[in-house]
Order: C-alpha cells, then structure tokens, then sequence
C-alpha cells in the first residue's frame, strides 16, 4: 500500500498580480496529522481550495495516493503576468478534477466559514453527504426501490452523530445549533463521505478554550477510529502542537519552515514571521 | 443589393439607439444592485401612456414632453423606493420576484386604463416628418436617433465621470457595502441611477413610440427584454457595452426581418421562407451564445467568487 | 410520505394529509356527478389542477434545488404540442391542417401515452437547453431560460414546420377533458369523469415530485439551494444534478402543458408567453417557494380569484340605484397586481412558508397536548 496519500508539488496560485501561494511543496503520509500554519492572508485556504478542486492551480500538481488530481502550468493571459516560481515545469496534460470528483476519490473537507446546509436538520445534513456514495438511481430513488441502502445510510448517520454527540439534536435545524457544535456537524458531514483524507480548515475557530481541548481529542478519536489522515490549518497553537505530527508553515505564499512541533516552536523564521512581522 | 438593404439598415440603426437609451437604465441598475430590473421595459411603456394621455387632455406638447419625462423618472424612483428598498437585504431572488411583479402591476394598470386598446400616439411634429435618405424613405426620427443617442450617452459619460455623484456611483457599483461604510448615502445614489435610468427610457420612448404609433400595454415587454440582452451582450455594467450592443441587436434585428427579402432579392432563394418570425429569438439565441461564451460581455469586467 | 430522522416523530400527520387528500378527490367526484357540468367549479378545479402541476414542477426547481428559471411556459408549450400534433384524429387532420395538407404526421397514439411524449419531449428539449445554460449564475440563469422560451415559440409558429405544428395557426379537435367522460350508446353521459381524471392526471405527477422530493436526490438538491459550494465540496455533482432537477422539472410541465391544452381545447404558440411563467411564478410566491402544498393551494386560489370569484370586479355593480366606482373591465386584474405586490413586500414566506400538508397537522396535534 501506497504510504503517501498526499503530495503538493510547487504549487502556485495566482489571482491577478496576486500570488497567494508560490511555489508550495509538502507531503502527508497515512495516518499523520499534519498541520499548515501560518498568519492570516498567508495563503492557507487557498491551499486547501487547491487541494480540493475549488480552484485550478496556476502552476504545479497534486498527488493523492499516487493519482494526479490536479496539474497545470499558467496558461492564457496569466502567461505574460505570472509571478511564481518556474512556469516550464508543468507544461502539458493538464489535469483538474471537479470537488466533487475529489471527494469521490476520499479527500473531504470542513469549511473555515460554516457552510452547512442552512435548509436541513442536523440529520439530514449528514445524511446528504452519504448521496455521493449511493447506488440507486434517482427513479429507483424516487420509487423509493431502494429501501435497504436508504435504510442502511439512515443508520450509518445515525452512528456518526452519536461519534460526535449531535445525536440529541438531530431533528433540530442546523443553523439553530451553537458554533462550536456546528463545527462538530461539519466534521460529521464531512466523515459521511468516507475519507481517507480529511481536510478541516481552522476547526476550532470560535470556540473556547475548553471546547479547543475536547476537539483535540475528539480530532484523534477519530482519525483512529475512521482510519484518516487528517491535513488541518489552525491558528490555535496549542491545539496544533498538541495533535500535530509534522507541521508546515507559510507566509506570503511561501513555505518558510517545516518539521515536528518542537522543531517549529523554536524556529526563528516562524517567530518572525508571527511576531516581528509588525503589520499583525 | 444595397437599396435593399439600406431601409433595414435605417431602421435597424435607429430601433438600436431606442434601444440603447432603454439599456443604459437595465445596465446602471444591475452595476449598482446586480438586479434585473424587469419592470425597466414597463416603465418604458407607461412614459408612452402618459404621453398619450397627457396630450388628449390639450396640453400643449412643449409642456407635456418635458412633463412626461419627469413623470417618468418619478415613476422609476417610486418603484424603486416601494419595491425594492424594503428588499435591500432580501436574498436576490425575492428582489428579482418583486420586479416581476412591479411588471405585471404597471401592465395591468394600463390595462385597466385603457381598456387594452391600443393607444395612437400622437404626433410629435418634425420628427415625425417624412425623409428620403439616399433613396429610403423614412420618419426624421430614424435620423435622428442614433445621434441623440449618442449626444445623451456622452453627457451621461461625462456625470459619471466628472460629477459627485457619478463618483459616489461608480464607488458603489465596485463594492456595495465598503462604500455604505465610507459615508456614501447609498440610497440617494440609487435613486439618482432609478431617475436617470427612468429618464432615459422616457425619451427612448417617445422616438420608440413616433416610429410604431401604437402603445398597448405589453408594448414594453419586447423592447425591454431585447433593451436587457444588449446590456448582457455588451457587458453588464458598462454604459458604452450597453449602447454598442443595443445597435448591434437593432441593427440584426432589421436584417433578420428582411432577410426573406434581401436574399430572394439577390437571388439565394427561390421562395419566401418566413424567417422574419425568429427576428425576436435571434435576439435570445444571441444572448445564449455570449453568455456560455464570454458571460461578461464585449465590454464586461471579470470578477471571482470568494470560497 | 414526511421521512423519519428519529423515531419520535409520528406517522399520524401523514396519515392524516393522505387521508384528507382522499376525502377531497372524493368529493370532486360525487360534485362532478351531482352537479351540472357547466358549473363554474369545475372550471376552476380542472385549470387549477393544472396549474398546480406547473406550479409545482417550477417550485421543484425554483423552491428546491435553487435554479431560478424562467422557462415554464416553453416546457409548456412543448407538451402542449407534443399532445396535440399525436393526438388529433386522423380524420380531422385535413381539416386542422388546412394550409398544410393535413400535415407531416400520419398516426395517432393513445391520450396516455401522448401524455408521457409530451413529458419526454419537453423534458429533452430541456436537457438539451441545460447543457449551455445551467452553468450560469442566478439571474443570467433566469433571463436565458426566458429566452429560450422565446426563441421556442418562434420555432413553433414557423411557416416552414407548418407540417408538423400547423405554423401560426391552432391545432384543434384533439381529445379534451370532456373526453373522459364515459358515455352510453346513445351518447348520453353516464359516469363524468371530466374533472376527476385531470385531478388524478395531476396528483400522480405531483405525488412523485414529492417522492423525489423526499429521496436522497431531492436532499442533493436542497443542498445545491443551501450551499453549491458546499454540497460539491460533499461530492455532489453539481453539472448532473441540476441537469437532472432541469430536466424532471420540464418533464412535468411538459404534462401539465398537455393538460392546458386539454383544458383550452385548442392551442397555439403565440399564447406561451413569458406572461404565462410569471403568472405561475407568482403563484408560486404566493403558495410559499419551497413548499409543495402551497403551490397546490395558490393555484386553486390563484384560479378562483381570476376565473370565478373577482369577476364581478371586471364588471360594472349596482347597489340599488348606486354604480359602485372603478368596476370596468381589467380592475380585477389590477387588484391582483396589488395582492401580488403585498405578498411579495410584507408575507414573503407566502402563504405556506416552506411547510406542507402533514406539517399542519402536526401544529394542532402540539397545540391539542399543551
């Protein structure tokens, strides 16, 4: 079995004049929980949204398990203007797969702004995220033909809010729930999909210090659990040193360190980059 | 070959500047609000009702021409203020529904007024003098629409451009809300972009009108859809985009309804074959064709959703 | 036909709404049987069944996946056709097809049957037209679907397809609603049908939108409305569920079309116009975008005000020796502008909001413990 579920390969991402990611190149191997940091307006997101299909990459690729998901080299107008590093590299057979076909393939996602199904219960969020991996068609569907499989995905979602204790307010409508258990849904929907990889963009962002510390342990419960590897942007730190295996910093774009948490915690760069920068 | 051609050519050109004046209003709307204003093409049409009315109660027409079109840039204002202020942070769907329905009221006001007949519009003299133009025959109004058109298009270039108030609008088109933040009285600047819009189609409506006589009141349907693809052809937002595209519609328009004509003329086809019928869909298939292939228009701006 | 998250909620509101439902096409029957078939009622139940379809079949796009389009009455006129051009007699085709020869098509097929081509043909026509236009944003959404409804109906009133569509004029003597009637030899009436078929016609097709609607393709494409960015992030394909949404949606109008043309008698091309869409829009708004079951009822009530209760508006009215002011021709229609106006500014939930039948049931049953 293939060891390394994910390889960015100087990756750049250019908006207009704006290179929001230049030249980024990191790797996550199975079982790892890796995490990208970095100040805001880094290029974090972007990232992810790369990885994730969301965007097309200006330039470079992307592995997963071994499989191009996404490959490209400035093309068009973005000839002439591109700024990042290295434009001959990638040339040809571009690749870009849809999100969607992403998460097929096993890599899901939270979002950092909530994105939850604002019309649906709780249950019915989660539910919505198994549809990807449903057999039927949407006759057999509708003839409701297809009663085993509805009953079974009905009882899988049942099983992961009670993993993430949303269970009690799973007829409840999704936005009615307080922030911190929204993010938990957004995890939940996110496992409905049946990663490999999960991405979770800044999961514990609104949440007090005590809901931090229970995330990170429920962040390893389930990586255990469900057998992922998680890739995570965080600015808490003790969050990230805590559950983090290896850690990638970026600034401007551009990575500027990576290693295993101590190795970061006493990395001038990072420090400057966080500290001395003076415009945070 | 070309005397042929030419008449449609005349008529194409002026029905282009009509409809560009009716465009501008769809444009300036949408740069600001990003709303369709459906009830844009029946405010048009109602400026043609009240020029009607107005000069069957014996107002002389150096009154009632000037009165229409303040009437007119009211009416724009108050649909504005009744329909969509309250709307302002609706989701855009509900804003786009309270258009529709704006539509349909003004429509079936005039219905009601009018009983539905059609209404003869009266005659404004000079432009409603017959011309010969190398060797067409035609109303002075043919003439001189492109260049009012155009004389309009340049004033109004200029206020946006050199005018408070033109900055203020151009500040909100960019960013609605950063420019609310920035002490931009948003409103009165919507206002302004619902008076003038209105304005314009007054006087759209009154060269529209002296070329077609007759006002009912679905009389604005057509024109204001038609006005509305010129503004998507020629790029949303962009006033010069709105006024090339409006010509660009008139003028294929025209041909496509002598088409039969100038091809049996010149010998392609042996008979008639009715093709003047898709010289209204010719329009939309135009608007289908720009829209999956370069959606911002000819003179459109690009923008990117944030994830 | 509500699923069940957990397993407290009752089946009984359920039970209950189909219960009620079956009372009332009960009563359509026993009405259409007793009654004289000339009433008023009827008129407004059969045109209302039928707008309750359309209105359906656009609420399914515009209430539940969020595609804002303006196409009905294409959809419609394309089944209107379809039903039409397979369904008119042999015999009568020389006279139909006057200018055309008796026209291009030689046979006829079974109401049932035409019912479904009319479906399947609009519902093609708009899996062709989605390739292009379901890729843009709301409103240029909405403002291509109406052009294609336009460019539709030139192609329909062409003079060089006259054979098949009669061109600019009506297509005429297919069967009606009245065809539904069972008659005896003698021709007399002895079982009318005429109103409980359309009825049944348009509850089996709403039936299954609501089944769709309830499926685990009905929830893919709530959350396309909720959040597109997010359901494809969940691995919904946006391209295939929207074409699929576009295409059941037409499917439906497609039949609700036939049954307009069922309704009128005759039909021709000029009368599909974007007006048409509107009206059903707003019929939509009105029952509450997002809900089934006010769609239904805004129909009904749409078509009662419009054809039977606020005629008396179009008329002029004396109250003994005294004419009652503004009554003329067209003031009903201006004050159905203005209820229009007010649920769009002040009741935007409309009528029914997003709840439907059983939903109501539920409330009183609440209410009756407390």
């Amino acid at each position: 079995m293939e060891n390394n579920i994910l390889r960015i390969e100087h990756l750049t991402m250019q908006f207009g004049g704006v290179v929001a990611v230049n030249d980024l190149s990191m790797e996550i191997n199975r079982g790892e929980i890796v995490a990208l940091i970095g100040p805001n307006g880094a290029g974090k997101t972007t990232a992810f949204n790369c990885v994730t299909g969301v965007y097309e990459p200006t330039n470079g690729q992307i592995l997963f398990c071994g499989r191009q998901i996404a490959r490209s080299s400035p093309s068009g107008k973005m000839r002439k203007i591109y700024a990042g590093n290295d434009a001959s590299a990638f040339v040809g057979d571009s690749v870009r797969l849809s999100p969607d076909h992403v998460t097929k393939l096993g890599i899901a996602r939270t979002f950092q702004n909530i994105r939850l199904f604002s019309g649906m219960t709780v249950f019915d969020n989660v539910l919505t995220a198994k549809h990807l991996r449903r057999k039927s068609n949407f006759l057999t569907s509708t003839l409701h033909l297809n009663y085993a499989e509805e009953k079974r995905m009905r009882e899988e979602t049942r099983e992961l809010l009670k993993a993430v204790h949303l269970l009690d307010v799973a007829d409840e409508m999704a936005t009615s729930l307080p922030y911190g258990k929204q993010r938990l849904l957004e995890i939940a929907r996110a496992l409905a999909t049946k990663p490999t990889l999960l991405l979770l963009d800044e999961p514990a962002a609104g949440m007090n210090p005590q809901e931090t510390e229970e995330l990170s342990a429920f962040i390893r419960h389930i990586k255990d659990e469900f057998q992922l590897t998680i890739f995570i942007i965080e600015h808490h730190m003790n969050l990230v040193m805590d559950i983090s295996d290896r850690i990638y910093v970026i600034d401007f774009g551009r990575l500027i360190a990576s290693g295993v948490p101590d190795e970061i915690q006493n990395n001038p760069a990072v420090i400057e980059a966080y500290l001395g920068g003076g415009d945070e | 070959m070309w005397s042929t051609v030419f008449p449609y050519l005349l008529s194409g050109i002026s029905v282009g500047g009509q409809y560009a004046l009716i465009a501008i209003g769809y444009t300036m709307v949408y740069g600001i609000l990003r709303l369709i204003n459906f009830a844009h093409g029946d405010v048009f049409m109602v400026s043609g009702i009240l020029m009607v009315y107005l000069v069957a109660s014996g107002i002389p027409l150096y009154v009632s021409i000037p009165l229409v079109l303040v009437l007119t840039a009211f009416i724009g204002f108050l649909i504005e203020r009744v329909a969509y202020k309250p709307l302002r942070s609706a989701p855009r769907m509900s804003v786009m529904i309270s258009a529709i329905g704006v539509s349909y009221t003004l429509q079936n006001l005039v219905l009601y007024i009018t009983g539905g007949l059609n209404q003869i519009y009266p005659t404004i003299p000079w432009i409603s003098n017959s011309v010969t133009i190398f060797g067409a025959t035609t109303k002075m109004v043919t003439i001189i629409t492109p260049f009012l058109t155009i004389l309009l298009v340049f004033a109004l270039v200029f206020l946006i451009n050199k005018t408070k108030i033109g900055m203020a609008m151009r500040a909100v088109s960019k960013d609605f809300e950063t420019s609310q933040l920035m002490g931009i009285k948003i409103n009165s600047v919507i206002s302004t972009t619902f008076v003038i819009g209105s304005f314009l189609a007054g006087v759209g409506s009154m060269l529209y009108f002296t070329n077609y006589t007759t006002v009912i009141q679905t009389s604005g349907a057509m024109p204001g859809l038609k006005a509305f693809v010129a503004a998507v052809f020629g790029g949303i937002g962009s006033i010069p985009g709105a006024v090339v595209g409006a010509f660009i519609i008139g003028i294929m328009e025209n041909i496509i309804k002598g088409l039969d004509v100038i091809l049996f003329k010149a010998g392609m086809i042996a008979k008639p074959l009715g093709l003047a019928t898709f010289s209204d869909a010719f329009t939309f298939a135009l608007l289908i064709i720009i829209l999956v292939v370069k959606p911002t228009g000819l003179f459109g701006e690009k923008t990117t959703d944030k994830v | 036909m509500k699923e069940f998250a957990s397993d407290k909620k009752s089946r009984v509101p359920a039970f209950l709404s189909f219960v009620v439902i079956a009372l009332f096409y009960l009563a359509v029957f026993i009405a259409e049987q007793h009654l004289p078939a000339t009433s008023m009622l009827f008129t407004v139940l059969k045109k209302g069944a039928t707008y309750a379809l359309v209105a359906v079949s656009m609420n399914l796009l515009n209430g539940f996946t969020g595609i804002f389009s303006l196409g009905q009455a294409g959809f419609m006129l394309i089944g209107a056709y379809t039903y039409a051009i397979f369904t008119i007699p042999l015999e009568q085709r020389e006279s139909v097809y006057q200018y055309f020869q008796g026209g291009a098509v030689h046979f006829t097929v079974p109401v049932p049957v035409a019912l479904i081509f009319a479906g399947l043909a609009a519902a093609f026509f708009a899996f062709l037209i989605g390739l292009p236009v379901l890729r843009l944003k709301s409103d240029y959404l909405a403002i291509a679907t109406l052009g294609f409804a336009e460019i539709i109906r030139a192609i329909f009133q062409w003079n060089q397809l006259g054979p098949i569509t009669n061109g600019s004029n009506m297509l005429r003597m297919f069967p009606n609603f009245n065809d539904f009637n069972i008659r005896n030899a003698s021709g007399e009436v002895t079982v009318y049908l005429s109103t409980t078929i359309p009825f049944i016609i348009a509850g089996v097709c709403i039936a299954l939108i609501v089944l769709l609607i309830h499926s685990g393709y009905g929830r893919a494409f709530k959350a396309i409305r909720d959040d597109e960015i997010a359901a494809e992030a969940m691995g919904i394909n946006l391209a295939h569920h929207k074409q699929l949404a576009f295409s059941i949606s037409s499917f439906f109008a497609g039949v609700g079309g036939a049954m307009l043309a069922m309704y009128q008698t005759t039909v021709q091309a000029k009368s599909f116009t974007s007006a048409m869409t509107y009206e059903i829009l707003l019929i939509v708004v009105i029952g509450g975008v997002g809900s089934v079951t006010g769609s239904v009822f805004s129909s009904f009530l749409f078509v009662a005000c419009s054809e039977w209760w606020l005629r008396f508006l179009d008329e002029k009215q004396m109250i003994g020796t005294f004419e009652v002011p503004l009554l003329r021709n067209g003031f009903r229609l201006v004050i159905f502008s203005l209820i229009i106006m007010i649920v769009v500014l002040f009741f935007r939930r409309g009528i029914m909001g997003t709840k439907e039948l059983p939903d109501l049931f539920r409330r009183k049953t609440k209410e009756g413990i407390k």
